[in-house]
């Protein structure tokens, strides 16, 4: 038995994202965001898509920002069960990520909302998770290495319909 | 011609009552070991079970609809989480690391320092109805989850099978019975310690273990001594009590019993980091080292019992779909 086996240490997969850490008291919040993160201020309205059929007409692209409307659970087909599905009453959905040059890319949420990222219908396994800068109003980030092309995200367990999220490469 | 008549009826009611009853439950347990207690009024069967599983991962059990009981207790980590302590809903904070879910069946005291918590279906109103933390949020809003619950016509199915005979069913004491009645089935005695396969490391480690007396608290066959009739005597301190959490005395008003948490078992507790009432131990290594008698354990001892703990995990138990997320509802596909 190895020390990993006997320890059972765990592959980092999108069951292991973190919770946001709370915030501190700050006295103007996303200022000096890292270069990476610049494009969290400028949020485009973008609608869910509520089943598969939609995700053409949802697409978000690197480094812009999208201020995302979800609607309700209950209503949305996922393209395949989220592992944190979220309740009837709690709100969800999905994009399309379109991906043209390969690299880390951080999925950065407004919430504690869970996210899978699917290829050809499978979730993918992050790399790494971590709450937002301080004094941001990013709660929660998480990578994934990404090929060029086209991504499902899936985003459920959203307390609110709103939902701010930015897709950026890592330098 | 009246005792014919008695007799029809007789054998009418009974044809009734079985139509009603649930099939008996199964446990499907290894050699040796017996099946937990369970209350005379909440017998198990597989419809119940069932229910209780589906509730069990249903964020409809917290007040915006994010957190099910599955959020703190997750599968893969034994039926606990990553987190030192996990928020609540609506960022409300956190206060104690989540405990492991794995035999909770055959355990006495429950929590961390609530000895008063004694029954599973008790239990479950800690979470879901709890201020102290606010977990789940549904405080005073029992009657919102009867609606949402009532609105789905597989739950409404769920819960008459899961409570033949019991029309209003729907409801926070039953939804506090069938959970109980699935954490019932968390049973879990298939490590490689169980099979008598430990490897040369572990069986070192079993013996650090014993020289240790680590078995002094985490006894017999569940690892915990939180099966002992008095649960009072299952908490103990392990380092001097902090004014962050009073522990036990927070229940009993007793100053000896600041400091002290329950035992928690030590099955799968290679997957359950971080570790103690707090998380505030990220390594196995280092919470053993917050014990009494261990802090000077050298690193190959320490190589060798945490083999020994890693040789307790139950790759069945936190891999079986049974225990899991439920892929399908009333038989249909999510």
């Amino acid at each position: 038995m190895t020390i990993a086996a006997a320890l059972g240490l765990l592959p980092l997969a999108a069951g292991a994202q973190e919770m946001p850490a709370a915030k501190a008291n700050c006295a103007a919040m996303d200022q000096n965001l890292p270069a990476d993160l610049a494009g969290w201020t400028v949020q485009t309205p973008l609608a869910a898509a509520a089943s598969p059929a939609g995700l053409a007409k949802a697409t978000i692209t690197p480094g812009k920002a999208i201020a995302g409307d979800l609607p309700q659970t209950s209503t949305v087909k996922f393209v395949t069960q989220p592992e944190r599905p979220g309740g009837s009453v709690s709100h969800g959905g999905m994009f399309e990520l379109k991906i043209d040059k390969a690299g880390t890319y951080l999925i950065a949420l407004g919430s504690g909302a869970w996210i899978d990222v699917l290829k050809d219908g499978k979730p993918l396994t992050s790399t790494a998770h971590s709450p937002g800068p301080a004094c941001s109003t990013l709660r929660k980030m998480v990578d994934f290495p990404l090929e060029p092309g086209r991504y499902v995200l899936q985003v459920s367990a959203n307390a609110d319909a709103k939902l701010p999220i930015l897709l950026a490469r890592r330098p | 011609m009246k005792a014919l008549a008695a007799s029809l009826a007789l054998a009418a009611a009974a044809v009734f009552l079985a139509a009603f009853a649930p099939p008996q439950w199964r446990w499907d347990l290894p050699p040796g070991v017996a099946p937990p207690p369970v209350p005379a009024d909440n017998p198990m069967s597989a419809a119940k079970v069932e229910l209780g599983r589906r509730l069990f991962y249903d964020g409809d059990l917290s007040v915006d609809g994010t957190v099910g009981c599955f959020n703190c207790h997750g599968q893969h980590r034994g039926f606990t989480e990553s987190n030192a302590v996990h928020p609540g809903v609506k960022g409300a904070p956190g206060r104690r690391n989540a405990m492991m879910l794995g035999n909770v069946a055959y355990l006495s005291a429950l929590t961390w320092a609530d000895p008063r918590q004694r029954s599973l279906e008790a239990q479950v109103l800690t979470p879901l109805t709890g201020e102290h933390p606010v977990e789940m949020g549904m405080k005073g809003q029992e009657a919102e989850l009867t609606r949402r619950l009532s609105a789905d016509a597989c739950y409404r199915r769920q819960f008459a099978e899961a409570f033949p005979g019991e029309p209003a069913a729907i409801d926070v004491p039953h939804v506090a019975k069938a959970i109980a009645a699935f954490e019932r089935t968390l049973v879990s005695f298939g490590s490689a310690y169980d099979r008598g396969a430990l490897d040369e490391a572990a069986k070192r480690g079993q013996g650090v273990f014993a020289t240790l007396g680590c078995a002094a608290c985490h006894k017999g066959r569940l690892f915990t001594d939180a099966d002992a009739a008095d649960p009072l005597s299952a908490f103990h301190r392990i380092e001097p009590a902090n004014a962050r959490d009073p522990g036990l005395s927070e229940i009993t008003g007793k100053t000896d019993d600041a400091g002290r948490f329950r035992t928690p078992s030590l099955r799968n507790v290679a997957l359950s980091s971080p570790y103690l009432h707090d998380g505030s131990a990220k390594t196995l290594a280092e919470a053993i080292r917050r014990h009494d008698g261990a802090a000077g354990i050298g690193d190959a001892e320490m190589a060798d019992l945490t083999a020994f703990l890693g040789a307790l995990t139950d790759q069945t138990f936190v891999t079986d779909p049974k225990l899991g997320l439920p892929k399908t509802r009333c038989g249909k596909p999510l």
